[in-house]
């Protein structure tokens, strides 16, 4: 991901006319008042402490799940497998975080390499299928997300299961083990910058590494990868497995810092969304990051605007894929090698 | 065993009819992956037609205009636009999981209430005759493809647009008309759903089924007839489930059996090797 000439301003005021326009259209529909409406948003994603708050914790896993899109996309291998990835690695979180006491720091590390590593082995399948039997990541990452999902049914209600709560939840990581806020009365712990520096190291390996260029090079023709030597097969598979990862770390962070504890269903669909940041951001990191924090902000937003005005939440999905469609039709080559 | 059989056909027949569009458009050289979204749109359109009107056949139309809305969206952005269609339906799913979240949040309010729509009719073996019409299709499409001018001509569009494009025919023009086949199917399964297995709306309702269809489409190898046995398999892996659910004697997770028609797709796609019969220009731009 180098800076780019390319008047990323423009697109950004674009997009952010889109949004306004859509929001409307979808807040007039609601019989709501669009003035209140835009209140409810600003106030409910920036407008106070406790808001950005809100808007930065949502961003953790959002911004993972958006730069393990865009790895894996960079490889030409589109991950839809996010969101079971990252029921996965908050299922290891929640497995292995009860049992870890003792120095919490070596705890917190332990359970996010747990929560990362679930992740991956959990896209192993996809990339054995694709690369022995043929079969497109795309299909069986979407087959294996059903089955994450029934697995986090089965866990809460099975194994992981707290006896002493009253519905089905796994039980709680001890208070030493979980992420304390960075500050009094906000919610932020120290996932979100840790999000933020992965992120930004995924762009750096991205762009500045051999690595990185052997992973894009693959991506962008993998034939000419063959041609000059590159085994783009392996680049593939690590590049899935990388994205996996990020998803499952994402994961673990929402049940080290957030949540506490899994339970069913859990996550929302946050790997659908960090696939849309990808694509919105133009397949780069800093443009992934930017729009995964604006599509946290809309979310947080929209849970004011629900509360406040009756428009339902469920805008901060519509907006997103709208967003993405619109992009697509405008420049259907957003994947190319233009960042 | 006729209650078995009875609950296996009903839950075959949306994942059978979603799978028979998708194929249709996968054979014309396109795919959908919101084939979910689709359905649930046509959910959501059935739910609320039915609950208008009353009428399950309102609710089946209203699924199927749904969908074709759905396949319209598609064939603008991927198809004539030229989007890659993989994307487009990632994105697609979204819009579509929010906009029905959103449009029954606006029709049934946050109450909770259950409000149910009247069901189909039952016709012979206890079953209505929609879900018997659609044991029809695969035969329907298998037939179309093989002997009608559309069907030979969707079949080039999806093996060798270019030599269409020689004829002087339109691939845009021909996988629109595959675009809407598939998304007024995948419409009319999520409406079909509504009026034979669970008669209300729910986020998300569909659970899956539509991607289990494009599961079902690589497994049968893009052949209409093999969607057959391939979708009566799942059917009857659901149709267990129910019926050891309403036993309790049993100590299998019921989570395994949400997971069983996933995990069956996987393991049928692991044994049965390559992308063989896939359409030479499965997802590439009209030329």
């Amino acid at each position: 991901m180098t800076v780019v000439s390319r008047p990323r301003v423009l697109f950004a005021a674009a997009i952010a006319a889109s949004t306004l326009v859509l929001l409307a259209v979808l807040v007039l529909v609601a019989g709501a008042s669009p003035g209140e409406a835009l209140a409810a948003l600003v106030g409910g994603s920036v407008g106070s402490g406790a808001a950005l708050g809100e808007t930065l914790t949502r961003a953790t896993s959002l911004v993972l799940c958006a730069a393990g899109a865009v790895l894996a996309l960079r490889a030409g291998v589109l991950n839809i497998g996010l969101d079971g990835q990252f029921l996965m690695g908050a299922a290891a979180a929640a497995a292995v975080g009860p049992l870890l006491d003792g120095t919490p720091n070596a705890a917190r590390l332990a359970l996010l390499l747990a929560a990362a590593a679930a992740g991956a082995v959990f896209a192993a399948p996809a990339v054995w299928l694709s690369e022995r039997r043929g079969v497109p990541p795309v299909l069986s990452t979407i087959l294996l997300n059903l089955v994450a999902a029934a697995a986090v049914t089965w866990l809460v209600r099975g194994p992981l299961q707290d006896r002493a709560a009253d519905y089905p939840q796994s039980r709680p990581l001890s208070t030493s083990v979980r992420l304390r806020p960075l500050a009094p009365g906000v919610r932020t712990t120290a996932a979100f910058p840790v999000a933020l520096l992965l992120a930004a190291g995924s762009g750096v390996f991205l762009s500045r590494t051999k690595a990185g260029l052997k992973l894009r090079a693959a991506g962008a023709s993998p034939a000419a990868a063959r041609a000059i030597g590159l085994a783009d097969a392996p680049l593939r598979a690590g590049a899935l497995l990388g994205s996996a990862a990020f998803a499952g770390l994402a994961g673990g962070l929402e049940v080290a810092a957030v949540t506490g504890r899994l339970f069913d269903p859990f996550g929302s669909g946050v790997g659908y969304l960090g696939i849309a940041a990808a694509l919105l951001g133009g397949t780069g990191a800093g443009g992934a990051t930017a729009a995964a924090l604006f599509f946290a902000a809309l979310g947080a937003g929209s849970s004011a605007l629900q509360r406040d005005t009756g428009v339902p939440a469920a805008v901060a999905m519509i907006v997103p894929g709208l967003l993405v469609l619109g992009v697509l039709l405008v420049r259907r080559r957003l994947s190319g090698d233009e960042a | 065993m006729s209650g078995f059989l009875e609950i296996a056909l009903l839950l075959s027949a949306p994942l059978l009819l979603a799978a028979a569009g998708e194929l249709v458009l996968e054979r014309a050289g396109s795919i959908q992956i919101g084939a979910e979204g689709n359905m649930l749109i046509g959910a959501f359109a059935a739910f609320a037609a039915g609950l208008g009107t009353g009428s399950s056949a309102a609710a089946l139309a209203a699924g199927l205009a749904g969908g074709l809305a759905g396949g319209a969206a598609f064939a603008v952005v991927a198809v004539a636009g030229r989007a890659d269609p993989i994307l487009v339906g990632t994105a697609w799913n979204l819009v579509a999981f929010g906009g029905t979240a959103f449009g029954y949040r606006l029709l049934a309010g946050a109450t909770g209430a259950v409000l149910e729509v009247p069901r189909l009719h039952a016709g012979a073996l206890g079953l209505p005759p929609a879900v018997w019409a659609v044991f029809a299709l695969p035969l329907l499409v298998h037939v179309g493809l093989r002997t009608t001018r559309p069907g030979l001509r969707l079949v080039a569009a999806g093996e060798h647009p270019e030599a269409l494009r020689a004829l002087g025919l339109s691939v845009v023009a021909v996988r629109t008309g595959a675009a809407l086949f598939s998304g007024a199917a995948a419409g009319l399964a999520g409406a079909l759903l509504v009026v034979t297995v669970s008669p209300t709306f729910v986020e998300g309702m569909t659970a899956g089924r539509g991607f289990l269809a494009l599961a079902l489409v690589v497994f049968a190898r893009w052949k209409p007839l093999r969607l057959l046995p391939a979708s009566l398999l799942i059917g009857a892996a659901g149709a267990l489930q129910v019926r050891l659910q309403a036993s309790g004697g049993t100590s299998v997770p019921y989570a395994f059996f949400v997971a069983l028609p996933a995990l069956l797709a996987l393991l049928a796609l692991a044994v049965t090797p390559g992308r063989g019969g896939a359409p030479k220009a499965l997802g590439a731009p009209a030329p």
